[in-house]
C-alpha cells in the first residue's frame, strides 16, 4: 500500500489532520466553548454535557475520553477549558505528555466570569492555530493508520457490496501492517462461530463469544429479543433468512484477516492488525469509541443515507446503492454501484477505495468535515447522582 | 467483469445473491460457472448454485448461514421456506 503524507507527533500514531481542538472538560463551560470557536476560523470544538455525579465505570470512561480527545492523533493542540480544577489539570497534563501544544484555563482562575475565559481562550487558540499552520505533511506508511469501523441506516446493498468492500480494503491495510477496530456488539450475535474461527487463540475467542452472550442478556433484561424475530419481517422481505446472514454482513466490514483480540469502549488497541471493541451500536457513540482509541479515520457504510460524522477522524462515508449514491452526492466519499449492478468486482473497487482513502488520510476534505456535521459522544453506562 | 446479474461472496459459497429481480429461464453467469434460474429471485434474495441435499450447510461469506431443510435444486429460490438458521434452531427460535 502507498504511503500517505501525514504529521508526525512527538510520541504515538501520526495524524491526518491537524487540529486545534477547544475542549471543554465540564457542562458548564460547553456553552463557552462553542462561543469561543464561533469566533475563529480553523477550530474544532468537542464539550461534554457532564462532569460531577458521574460514578465508577461512566466516570473512568468519560475523563479516560475527555484526556483521549486531547491527545487524539489528529489534534495539534489543545485548549482545556473546564469548572472543575482537577479534570482540566489531568486533561491538560495527558495532552502535554503527548506532545501538544496545551492551554488549560479553568473558570477558577478567571474569577468565575465566563467572557473573561472566553477571551483568554480565545487568544491562546488563535495562537495555536497560527503555530500549527506552519507543520508541514511529510510521507508517512500506510501501517501508521488505525481505521474505525462503521455501519449506519443500513439496507441489504450494505451486507452485501458496502460491508464486504470495507473487509477487502481491511485486508489490505492489515497485510500492509496496519490496523482496525470494528465494534457494535449486538452484531456478533449470530456470527459468534465465524468471529471465534477468527480468532487469533482459544482466550480470544472466548472473549468474542461472551461479549456477544453479555449483549444478548442486556437486551433480554430490558425485555428485547434480539434473536427471536431476527431477522425481522422487513429483513425477510429483502431476502435474509437467518441471523447468520444479517450478522455475517454486518461483520463483513472486519474482513478476513485474525481477529487479535477484545478491547474495551475507547481503548486503544495495543498492536497492529483487527480488534473487536465490545461497544454499543448506535453510530455517534460507537464512533467515539474508535476515536478515543487513537484511530486515525473511520469507514463508515450506508444503505440509505447517514449525514453523521466523527469531528476527530475524517469519516469516509460510502455505499453500494445505486438510487443513494445518485440521491446523497454530497455525503458520500466512495461509491459502489459498479460493484452491485455487476460491472466492477469487488477487488477492483477495493483498490480504488484504497486510493480514496490514502487521499482523505493525505488531507482531503471530507462532506462531513466540509458540512461541519461532526461530533462526538461519550457513551453511558449506567446510574448518575 | 461484465455485467453479472447476481454476486457470490466467497468462493466456497454454493448460493448467490441476486442484483436485479430476476425470472425463471434466465441465465446467471458467474465466474467459472453459469446457472439457468427455475424460478423467480427477487432483488437481494439468494439463489442455489448447486443441487443440495437437505440438512446441507448454506454457505455465503464463505460461512454458513443455516442448513437446508429439503433437497433444493441449482437455481432454485434459497430462503426461509427451504433452509433454517442454525442459530435459531439451537436457541429454540424461529
Amino acid at each position: 500500500m502507498r504511503p500517505f503524507l501525514g504529521f508526525r507527533r512527538a510520541s504515538g500514531r501520526p495524524g491526518v489532520r491537524n487540529h486545534t481542538l477547544i475542549l471543554s472538560v465540564t457542562g458548564l463551560t460547553t456553552p463557552a466553548a462553542r462561543r469561543i470557536a464561533r469566533s475563529l476560523n480553523g477550530v474544532t470544538v468537542l464539550g461534554t454535557q457532564h462532569d460531577s455525579g458521574l460514578l465508577g465505570h461512566d466516570r473512568k470512561v468519560h475523563r479516560g475520553a475527555l484526556a483521549a480527545f486531547a491527545c487524539h492523533p489528529n489534534v495539534g493542540g489543545v485548549v482545556v477549558i473546564g469548572a472543575n480544577e482537577p479534570v482540566v489539570e489531568m486533561v491538560a497534563g495527558a495532552a502535554a505528555s503527548a506532545g501538544r501544544l496545551v492551554e488549560a484555563i479553568t473558570l477558577d482562575a478567571c474569577g468565575h466570569d465566563v467572557l473573561t475565559l472566553s477571551d483568554k481562550a480565545l487568544r491562546a487558540a488563535a495562537g495555536f492555530v497560527h503555530r500549527l499552520s506552519c507543520q508541514r505533511r511529510e510521507e508517512l506508511p500506510a501501517a501508521d493508520l488505525l481505521l474505525g469501523l462503521e455501519c449506519g441506516r443500513s439496507d441489504p446493498s450494505s451486507g452485501l457490496v458496502a460491508n464486504p468492500l470495507v473487509g477487502a480494503v481491511v485486508d489490505r491495510l492489515v497485510d500492509a501492517g496496519g490496523a482496525a477496530i470494528f465494534g457494535e456488539t449486538t452484531e456478533w450475535i449470530g456470527a459468534e462461530e465465524p468471529l471465534m474461527r477468527k480468532a487469533r487463540d482459544a482466550t480470544v475467542a472466548e472473549r468474542l463469544k461472551a461479549a456477544a452472550a453479555r449483549r444478548e442478556s442486556m437486551a433480554q433484561a430490558a425485555g428485547i429479543d434480539l434473536t427471536g424475530n431476527n431477522p425481522s419481517q422487513t429483513n425477510i422481505e429483502a431476502g435474509l433468512s437467518s441471523i447468520e446472514e444479517k450478522s455475517l454482513g454486518a461483520i463483513a466490514k472486519a474482513g478476513s484477516r485474525p481477529i487479535q483480540g477484545v478491547i474495551g469502549y475507547g481503548e486503544a488497541p495495543p498492536g497492529p492488525g483487527v480488534w473487536a471493541m465490545d461497544a454499543p451500536a448506535y453510530a455517534p457513540e460507537s464512533l467515539t469509541g474508535f476515536s478515543t482509541a487513537g484511530s486515525s479515520m473511520a469507514l463508515f457504510t450506508t444503505g440509505v443515507g447517514n449525514s453523521y460524522v466523527s469531528a476527530l477522524m475524517p469519516t469516509l462515508k460510502l455505499t453500494g446503492n445505486p438510487a443513494t449514491a445518485r440521491r446523497v452526492t454530497q455525503q458520500l466519499e466512495f461509491e459502489a454501484s459498479a460493484v452491485f449492478t455487476g460491472e466492477e468486482s469487488l477487488d477492483a473497487a477495493a483498490d480504488r477505495m484504497v486510493d480514496r482513502l490514502l487521499e482523505i488520510a493525505s488531507g482531503a476534505l471530507t462532506w462531513g468535515e466540509i458540512l461541519g456535521e461532526g461530533d462526538e459522544a461519550i457513551s453511558r453506562f449506567g446510574a448518575v447522582l | 467483469m461484465s455485467g453479472s446479474t447476481a454476486l457470490r461472496l466467497a468462493a466456497a459459497d454454493n448460493v448467490a445473491t441476486a442484483l436485479c429481480d430476476l425470472e425463471a429461464g434466465e441465465v446467471v453467469e458467474l465466474e467459472g460457472q453459469s446457472v439457468t434460474l427455475l424460478e423467480r429471485i427477487p432483488l437481494c434474495h439468494k439463489l442455489a448454485l448447486a443441487d443440495l441435499e437437505p440438512g446441507t450447510a448454506i454457505l455465503k461469506y464463505g460461512q454458513p448461514i443455516g442448513r437446508t431443510t429439503a433437497a433444493i435444486k441449482a437455481g432454485a429460490h434459497v430462503h426461509v421456506h427451504n433452509m433454517r438458521s442454525a442459530r435459531a434452531e439451537a436457541t429454540g427460535g424461529q
